[in-house]
């Protein structure tokens, strides 16, 4: 265990009535790309939105770097180095591609609030160095030839790449992924799962969330398996593969991606 | 003590009319997530329809019939004009940003007010007195009949509209609608439909109040709208806006809090301690006493 | 093209607005001059509702704030009036932090009213001759001009350029802000607040932030409109006022050229057609109907955030 692990243990998210997240543990390692899968609406997105504060959860402990983040704000989180993606993808619709991938570079520039009412050398030079920077990712994520154009009209998949960049763009050490090969055709799907290994070499951890099987058992490391918010399995994806309980719960979900 | 049980009779008045105007904002609000800020001038138009009305169609003699007849036509021409309102100011606006169709809105109460003043003039007109002054003294608090009765039927109408919503088949459609518009679409709700109905039910309860105001205050100005208007909005918003219980008890509230105010303290400052107890109101629940607070989901 | 318009626009816009008075008598250009203190109070408005996208009904509220500083600072303490100006902006701006804190969670609508209320509130306050400086109903009147020093010939003509010179400090704040950090901040949690957070910004700063400087900017434009009047009533800055400046800006697309549009049709179009005075909102409210069911995203909508030049050739 090192001092990067993500913990979380005994987590319940509860809304209203339902019991959306039922007393989780697991343990992400430095460097893993880990996957969390299980039918629909078994309370997938919401661990991951307890883990980045947007619900926080009521019960249980999530570690990250050794600290209690559970109760932290999303923006506070988010300095801790924990980025996300969303399942619907949640993009500036109105602004550019580079612009979206801009907001990433928030909170690495130092800009101060009054820099906004007046400009300085210095806040020049902090604005064209974070363009450079979201200028390299964009070339990373091959998306330089539409920095200009608003998001919102462009296609899924390049949609996903954007969010992707814009994640990438905060320098992560923890990049949590939602369902990111949602509506993403085969070759789109191949160059994700490229881009997801280019990612992991830079040594950023990676969770990730997948309903696209082929996917999860190629890139994936390590995978824990929910059903009705609580944890039914885990494992490498080939000892997942072969648990009956997840064969059962696939199977009486009628969920036939598996 | 007296001043109390005095201001309780007083606030209770005021506070059932304000509860039927706010119950046209809380509905459509409810399905259109839209603040119609003409409400407010319809319920002035309605004070100078009435006027219209009894003087000009009804001959200007009080009789029983008479009066009826002054609710009736009021309440059939201002839920024509909501009905319009929808059609012109909202309905071609149902899929634009969220502050265009606010600024629909503003436009459509300009019009209405400075409709009003243009056809009956800025100057202040007196409501006639359609209900005989009886007043009651109950042991030092006075009551009039006209309080007893905005205070009955507008009861009665509150009533009447929650076993509506709650019990009709359209009713169960109106809080679909509120609820999820696209999945009332799927399952066959025709929410435009349901959009001219609530235009028109609230527009009805709008015209009580307006009529409610004018018999009550007897002075009645074009841009009144605004003023009640506001009050109204803001109890809808206490009381959880877009929950209709939430309406009939922020109006009540509203009116007790602005009663005991101007009896207990000064009339002059009474729009500022509405809006301190709005805000309070507002830091402890931001939704309202009675509405929910949803998680968004992502 | 539209590029080469903004280009030669804004310098064509102040040479043409610096001659004008050589062709306007008193009345005109009192007109002119109110003409460039609300469009400055519109651009304030703007930063709030068109940047940052919060529904604040109550900007008039900042401007009045402004004025009524520098007319109680000058009326009560005699301070002159160039002097009240760095009050009459701190102020409003330190008022803006406060109200804006406890209520900056709340859902649009919600702040909507809210706003109006703090509006509401601040003008029965003064009419209520709050603290006995005030003035009441009537407001303070008799204040002193402004005056620079060298410049005392051209008194007439200082509440005009004081307001243009203010206008285009309005206007480089505003540049400075869309090509910083902070505004695009504003324009992120403007389109989706939760995105925004979740890329580390801490949205409750920034609106704060934005409703702080709108109100900073109002207060300045509210001490040039006491200079032009010499007085401050509360009339002038009842929420009715607030609504207008809400609906230029949106009807106007919340762009620089939407908004001087809106305020010359609001304020400078009545002046022209006097005789149909009591048409104006009559025809005003059809008008912004119409508006925006033609373009609901107003006449001259604005194009968001800007890439850098030097980086803008990468792209296609
Ligand atoms: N904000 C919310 N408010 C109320 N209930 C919610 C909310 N978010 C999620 N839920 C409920 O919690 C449960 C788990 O939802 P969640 O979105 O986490 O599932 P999921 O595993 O991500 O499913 P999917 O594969 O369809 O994305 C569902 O029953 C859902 O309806
Ligand atoms: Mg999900």
């Amino acid at each position: 265990m090192s001092a990067d692990d993500l913990i979380l243990t005994n987590v319940t998210k509860r809304f209203g009535g339902l019991v959306a997240v039922d007393n989780l543990s697991l343990t992400v390692q430095k460097g893993q790309i880990y996957g969390l899968i299980g039918p629909n609406g078994a309370g997938k997105t919401t661990v991951f939105n307890c883990i980045t504060g947007i619900h926080p959860c009521e019960e249980g402990s999530i570690i990250w770097k050794g600290q209690e983040i559970r109760l932290l704000p999303t923006h506070k989180i988010v300095r801790m180095g924990i980025v996300r993606t969303f399942q619907t993808i949640r993009l500036f619709s109105q602004m550019s591609v580079a612009e979206n991938v801009m907001s990433g570079r928030h909170i690495k520039s130092a800009q101060k609030l009054w820099h906004g009412i007046i400009h300085t050398p210095w806040s020049r030079k902090d604005e064209h160095k974070n363009w450079e920077v979201v200028f390299e990712l964009l070339e990373f994520f091959d998306l330089t030839k539409y920095a200009t154009a608003p998001v919102g009209s462009l296609s899924y998949g390049i949609q996903r790449r954007v969010e992707m960049a814009r994640a990438m763009a905060v320098e992560p050490q923890l990049l949590i992924l939602d369902e990111p090969a949602a509506g993403l055709n085969d070759n789109e799907t191949q160059a994700l799962i490229r881009t997801i290994y280019r990612i992991r070499e830079k040594g950023i951890t990676i969770l990730l969330i997948e309903h696209d099987m082929d996917l999860v058992m190629e890139v994936t490391e390590y995978l824990t398996v929910i059903n009705f918010g609580s944890k039914i399995a885990e494992g490498t994806p080939a000892e997942v593969q072969s648990n009956p309980a997840v064969i059962e719960a696939y199977l009486g979900s009628e969920d036939d991606d598996f | 003590m007296d001043i109390f049980l005095q201001q309780l009779v007083n606030g209770l008045t005021i506070g059932s009319m304000f509860a039927l105007i706010a119950l046209g904002y809380t509905m459509v609000y409810g399905v259109m997530k839209l603040i119609n800020f003409a409400h407010g001038d319809l319920v002035a138009g309605s004070a100078f329809v009435g006027l219209f009305v009894f003087s000009e169609l009804l001959g200007g003699q009080i009789s029983f019939a008479v009066v009826l007849g002054v609710f009736a036509l009021t309440i059939i021409l201002i839920s024509l004009l909501g009905f319009t309102v929808e059609r012109l100011a909202y309905r071609p606006l149902r899929n634009a940003p969220r502050l265009s169709a606010v600024v629909s809105a503003l436009g459509a109460s300009m019009v209405i007010q400075n409709g009003i003043m243009l056809i009956w003039g800025p100057q202040m007109r007196i409501f006639p007195e359609l209900i005989p002054t009886i007043i009651w003294d109950i042991g030092g608090v006075v009551v009039s009949l006209i309080q007893v009765l905005i205070m009955v039927l507008s009861m009665l109408l509150m009533v009447g509209l929650y076993f509506f919503v709650e019990k009709t088949k359209i009713g169960t459609a109106i809080r679909a609608s509120a609820i999820d518009q696209d999945a009332a679409r799927l399952m066959g709700i025709n929410v435009n439909n349901i959009i001219v109905t609530i235009f028109i039910i609230g527009s009805s309860l709008g015209a009580v109040g307006g009529l409610f105001i004018g018999l009550y205050y007897r002075g009645i100005t074009f841009n009144m709208g605004w003023q009640y208007g506001l009050y109204a909005f803001v109890a809808a918003i206490m009381g959880g806006i877009g929950n209709i219980p939430g309406a009939m008890l922020g109006g009540i509230l509203l009116g007790l809090f602005n009663a005991f105010i101007a009896g207990y303290i000064s009339s002059t400052w009474s729009d500022a301690f509405t809006f301190i107890l709005l805000i309070v109101i507002l830091i402890v629940r931001p939704t309202g006493i009675l509405g929910e607070r949803v998680a968004e989901k992502v | 093209m539209m590029k080469k318009i903004q280009h030669i626009g804004y310098p064509l816009f102040f040479i043409v607005m610096a001659l004008l008075p050589a062709f306007l008598d008193s009345r005109w250009l009192a007109v002119a001059t109110t003409f460039v203190i609300f469009t400055i109070v519109a651009l304030s408005q703007d930063i709030v509702l068109g940047k940052a996208g919060m529904f604040n009904m109550g900007q008039a509220l900042f401007f009045g704030l402004g004025a009524y500083t520098t007319a109680i600072c000058n009326s009560v303490l005699h301070i002159p009036l160039l002097y009240t100006l760095p009050l009459a902006i701190i102020i409003p701006a330190v008022f803006g932090i406060l109200l804006a804190g406890p209520i900056i969670h709340l859902r649009g609508d919600y702040l909507l009213v809210v706003t109006i209320g703090f509006n509401i509130v601040f003008v029965q306050a003064v009419q209520n001759n709050l603290g006995g400086i005030t003035g009441g109903p009537n407001g303070i009147f008799g204040l002193e001009m402004l005056e620079f020093p060298g410049f005392s010939a051209f008194q007439e003509y200082t509440p005009y350029f004081t307001a243009l010179l203010a206008l285009l400090v309005t206007l480089v704040v505003l540049r400075n802000l869309e090509t910083s950090k902070v505004g695009r901040a504003l324009h992120y949690l403007r389109e989706d607040d939760l995105a925004a957070g979740s890329v580390g910004i801490n949205t409750r700063i920034y609106k704060i932030f934005s409703f702080s400087l709108g109100a900073g900017i109002a207060g300045m434009a509210g001490t040039i409109y006491a200079n032009q009047y010499s007085a401050v009533s509360p009339e002038a800055f009842d929420f009715i006022q607030s609504v207008l400046f809400f609906s230029i800006v949106i009807v106007g697309g919340s762009s620089v050229p939407g908004i001087l549009l809106g305020v010359f049709v609001m304020f400078v179009l009545p002046e022209i057609f006097r005789e149909f005075a009591t048409w104006r909102y009559f025809i005003f409210g059809f008008a912004m109907i119409f508006t925006m069911i033609l373009r609901p995203r107003g006449i001259w909508p604005a194009q968001f955030g800007r890439i850098p030049k030097a980086f803008i050739h990468r792209g296609e």
